[in-house]
C-alpha cells in the first residue's frame, strides 16, 4: 500500500484528475490519450465493468424484498430513499445518509454515488444539447453573471463527445434545442406521436420530440471499439449494464483510458485539499486520505483537474487554503461556494388518454419524449424569468381485480385487464443561482477524515413558485386539449438536490471579480486547476446537464494541454 | 442476512418435503423455519399463515400460494419493511384472527375444513375498513400473497411471462386480443 507512497517519482504524474464520474471519467480519457501520465482519484471503491454489477441479470423473484428497500434503511437514510432509483437493484451504488453526514441549514437531498464511475453508473441518461437561448440567459435576463462562451464555442466538442458517448436522437431542427450526431432514435409510442402532432399543429413554438439519450441505439466501430453493444431495452440501467447500452465512465472512458498504458486509478482515496506553492504561485499537487489506512499522502502533477460533483468540487476548494488564498484556492472573488443552484423538479401531472385502444407497446423503452423549454425563450413573456423543459411519457396499463378470495382471485390475478393509456409529465425548471444559495464549510464539525463537514444552504424561490404554476397551467391546458381526461396535477414539495442537478459555486465567467474560471474552465487566479463538472456553470438552464460537462471537459483538457506545451501552464 | 433468508427460502422444499414423512407426533415444534429480526412467531402461526395464503390463492390445476412460499415471503416482508407499530398491529391482529375463527367456527384456522376457512375470509372481505387489528393483519397478509405471487418465479415464467431483455422496443402495436388464462 504504501509502495506508491515511498517514492516521489511513483507520486508525481502529469495530470491529476479528481473524480471519476461523468465529468472525471472524459478528463482521464482525454489526457490518457493525449499522451499524459494520469493519476484518477476516486474516493470510493472501485466499480469494474460488468464483473461488478452484481444484480444485472436478476430477475424480480431474486429480489428477497421484491426491491422494495427494508424500512429500518429507509429510516436511517431518509434523503437518500427518497431517490426515484434508490431500490433493492441499485442501492449498493448510492452513499447512505449514516455513511456522510453533511449540514442542511435548508432541506437539501443530496443523492451521492461514491465510486469508480460516480452517478455515470445510475444517471437517467438524459442528453439535451444548450443552445444560445441558454448560454445568453444571465446576460439577458440580469442574473448570475454572462456566460464566457457561446454556442459555437461547445459545439464542436458536444458533436466530439457525441460520437463516442453514442447519443440516439432525431434531427428536430430546433433552434433552442440544436441538434447533434446522432445514432437512430427509438420509436415514439402512438400516444406519444399524437401528442407530437398535436402540439405541432395548435402550438407555434411549441415541440414535443423523442429525447435524446445515451443509448447505443445502433453501435459505430468506435463503441464495438469500447467493448460495447447494443441497447438491449431491458430498462435496468441502474443495475450496470452487461451490454454496455448505455454510456457509464466504467463502460466507456475508463477502461479506455486504461488501455492507453497512462492512466493510475486509485480508488478509496478522498481528496483533502490542492497544494498550492506559494513560490511557484500554481497548484503543485493534492493531499489524499487513504479511506482504508486513514493515512494522508501527496501525488503531483502539472495540470489538477476538479471533477468531484459540485458540492464536493466547492468543498474540495474552500478546504484549500494557503496564504495566498486563505478562503479557498483560487478565491480572491470571494464568489466560491456561493450562487449555488439546482433544477426545480417539483411539478408533475399524470392524465388518461382514451383514444388507440387497440395499440399498445412492446418491449421496453430507455427514454421518452421531451418539451424543450418554450417560455420566455425569444423574449420575456411571463412574470417569472427563465422557464422549463418537460419529460412526456405514455404507457398503456393494466388492472388486478384484487377483490375477493379463492379461485375467484386467482382468476382474477391470472387476467389483468389492459387500461386505457397514461399519460404523465415532469418538469425540469431553471433556477436562478444568487449569491445568498451557498456550499460551505463547517466551522466545527469534522468527517472521519479530519476534512470539515460541507454545508448546503439552498432553497427555492418566488420565481421558482411561479415557474411551478406555470407549468401546472400550460401542461393542464395542452393536456386538456389534446383530449386526455383524469388530469392530475401534483407538487411533490420535494426539496432542492432530489433533481440531482446541482451545479454551481464555481462559476464560470468573463471577470476574474466575479468569477473563479474562465471560459477554458480554467482558473482566473490558479492557472493549472481547472473545473470542469457540474460546479462550473453560472447558470443551470434545464436540460439535464452531463452532456455539457462532458464537452467542456473535453474541451479544456485539450485547451489545457495546449499551454502545458506551450509552457504557458 | 438477505443472503441467508435467500438459501431459506431455497431449502424451504426440502423442509417442507421432510416434514411431510415425519409422524405427526414429531411435529410438535413452535420453531419457524426463518429467522426473524422483528417479529416473533411460532410454528403453528406459520402453519396457520402457510394456510391462509392457500385459502387466499389456493391450488387448482396451477400452484397455490403455499407452494409458492407467499407465507414466508409475507414474513419476510413484515419483519423488514413494515413500520414497528404495523408489526405490532399485525401480529395482535393474527391473535384476533384466530378469535375470530374460533367465533365463528369454533376451531382455530388450522383446525377449520377448507369451507369453514372460507367463510371465515368471506366474513372479513366483506367488512370493508381494517380499523381493527383482524382486519388489517387479513389485508396486509392478503396483499402480501398477492404481491408473492404475482412475483413468483412460476407466475413470471408461466402465466405473465417477464423478460429480463426484450431487446426491442415497438411503440406502437396491435393490442393483441386476450385469451383466458386458466388459473
Amino acid at each position: 500500500m504504501s509502495k506508491d507512497n515511498t517514492s516521489l517519482q511513483n507520486r508525481t504524474f502529469d495530470a491529476i484528475v479528481i473524480g471519476s464520474g461523468i465529468s472525471g471519467g472524459w478528463a482521464a480519457k482525454e489526457f490518457t490519450e493525449k499522451g499524459l501520465k494520469t493519476l484518477v482519484l476516486e474516493r470510493g471503491r472501485d466499480v469494474k465493468h460488468l464483473k461488478d454489477y452484481p444484480t444485472t441479470s436478476q430477475f424480480p423473484w431474486e429480489f428477497p424484498h421484491r426491491g422494495q428497500v427494508p424500512e429500518a434503511i429507509q429510516t436511517a437514510n431518509p434523503v437518500i430513499s427518497r431517490c426515484y432509483a434508490y431500490k433493492e437493484d441499485a442501492m449498493h451504488f448510492f452513499v447512505k445518509d449514516t455513511d456522510h453526514p453533511y449540514g442542511q441549514p435548508k432541506p437539501f437531498d443530496w443523492i451521492r454515488g461514491y465510486q469508480v464511475g460516480g452517478k455515470s453508473l445510475m444517471w437517467a441518461r438524459q442528453t439535451q444539447r444548450w443552445s444560445d437561448f441558454d448560454f445568453e440567459g444571465p446576460a439577458r435576463d440580469g442574473f448570475a453573471t454572462d456566460w464566457p462562451i457561446r454556442y459555437k464555442d461547445i459545439a464542436p466538442w458536444y458533436s466530439y463527445v457525441e460520437k463516442f458517448v453514442g447519443i440516439s436522437g432525431n434531427k428536430d431542427g430546433l433552434p433552442n434545442l440544436p441538434d447533434g450526431e446522432f445514432l437512430p432514435p427509438l420509436e415514439l409510442s402512438c400516444v406519444e406521436n399524437y401528442f407530437k402532432d398535436f402540439v405541432k399543429d395548435n402550438y407555434k413554438d411549441r415541440h414535443v420530440i423523442y429525447a435524446r439519450c445515451a443509448h447505443l441505439t445502433q453501435p459505430q466501430q468506435i463503441h464495438l471499439d469500447q467493448g460495447r453493444g447494443q441497447c438491449q431495452k431491458r430498462d435496468l440501467c441502474q443495475r450496470g449494464c452487461p451490454f454496455g447500452g448505455y454510456f457509464s465512465s466504467n463502460s466507456s472512458t475508463i477502461p479506455w483510458a486504461e488501455k492507453t498504458g497512462n492512466l493510475t486509478l486509485r480508488p478509496f482515496s478522498v481528496v483533502h485539499s490542492i497544494i498550492y506553492d506559494e513560490q511557484k504561485g500554481k497548484a503543485t499537487g493534492v493531499r489524499v486520505v487513504d479511506t482504508n489506512t486513514k493515512e494522508m499522502m501527496e501525488y503531483y502533477a502539472k495540470v489538477i483537474f476538479v471533477n468531484a460533483a459540485a458540492v464536493n468540487t466547492n468543498a474540495v476548494l474552500l478546504n484549500s487554503t494557503s496564504h495566498r488564498f486563505p478562503n479557498g484556492l483560487g478565491n480572491d472573488s470571494g464568489v466560491l461556494g456561493k450562487y449555488f443552484a439546482f433544477h426545480n423538479y417539483r411539478g408533475h401531472i399524470s392524465g388518461q388518454y382514451d383514444g388507440f385502444k387497440d395499440s399498445t407497446t412492446d418491449g421496453r423503452s430507455p427514454t421518452s419524449a421531451y418539451l424543450p423549454r418554450f417560455r420566455n425563450v425569444h423574449k420575456q413573456e411571463t412574470d417569472f424569468l427563465r422557464g422549463y423543459a418537460a419529460g412526456f411519457s405514455t404507457g398503456r396499463g393494466s388492472h388486478t381485480n384484487t377483490n375477493g378470495f379463492g379461485k375467484t382471485l386467482k382468476d382474477q390475478l391470472f387476467n389483468s385487464e389492459t387500461g386505457p393509456w397514461y399519460v404523465g409529465s415532469h418538469m425540469m425548471g431553471e433556477t436562478i443561482p444568487k449569491e445568498i444559495s451557498t456550499v460551505t464549510l463547517d466551522t466545527q464539525k469534522k468527517d472521519e477524515w479530519g476534512i470539515p463537514q460541507i454545508n448546503i444552504n439552498v432553497g427555492y424561490d418566488d420565481n421558482d413558485e411561479k415557474m411551478l404554476k406555470d407549468f401546472f397551467e400550460q401542461m393542464t391546458e395542452m393536456f386538456t386539449k389534446a383530449g386526455f381526461t383524469n388530469i392530475h396535477t401534483g407538487d411533490s414539495k420535494q426539496a432542492p438536490g432530489l433533481d440531482i442537478h446541482e451545479m454551481g459555486g464555481v462559476r464560470m465567467g468573463n471577470d476574474p471579480k466575479t468569477s473563479m474560471l474562465n471560459k477554458w474552465n480554467q482558473m482566473h487566479a490558479c492557472n493549472n486547476v481547472f473545473v470542469t463538472d457540474g460546479a462550473c456553470m453560472t447558470s443551470t438552464s434545464t436540460q439535464n446537464p452531463s452532456l455539457t460537462y462532458m464537452a467542456l471537459t473535453a474541451r479544456a483538457v485539450d485547451y489545457a494541454v495546449q499551454q502545458l506545451k506551450k509552457g504557458e501552464i | 442476512m438477505a443472503v441467508t433468508r435467500r438459501a431459506a427460502l431455497k431449502q424451504l422444499l426440502y423442509v417442507s418435503a421432510g416434514m411431510a414423512i415425519l409422524p405427526a407426533c414429531l411435529q410438535h415444534t413452535s420453531r419457524t423455519s426463518l429467522t426473524l429480526k422483528n417479529i416473533s412467531v411460532d410454528g403453528d402461526q406459520e402453519k396457520m399463515l402457510a394456510e391462509l395464503v392457500e385459502t387466499i390463492i389456493p391450488a387448482t390445476t396451477t400452484p397455490g400460494a403455499k407452494e409458492l412460499s407467499a407465507h414466508l415471503f409475507t414474513l419476510i416482508m413484515m419483519d423488514d419493511c413494515y413500520k414497528k407499530e404495523d408489526q405490532q398491529k399485525w401480529l395482535s391482529g393474527m391473535k384476533a384472527f384466530e378469535q375470530a375463527s374460533r367465533k365463528l367456527n369454533g376451531h382455530t384456522f388450522l383446525e377449520s375444513t377448507p369451507a369453514q376457512r372460507e367463510s371465515l375470509l368471506s366474513a372479513f372481505e366483506a367488512a370493508k375498513d381494517d380499523k381493527d387489528d383482524a382486519a388489517f393483519f387479513y389485508r396486509a397478509t392478503k396483499r402480501l400473497t398477492i404481491e408473492a405471487y404475482t412475483s413468483s418465479k412460476y407466475f413470471l415464467t408461466k402465466v405473465d411471462i417477464y423478460e429480463l431483455v426484450p431487446a426491442r422496443y415497438h411503440g406502437c402495436v396491435p393490442l393483441k386480443p386476450i385469451t383466458r388464462k386458466l388459473a
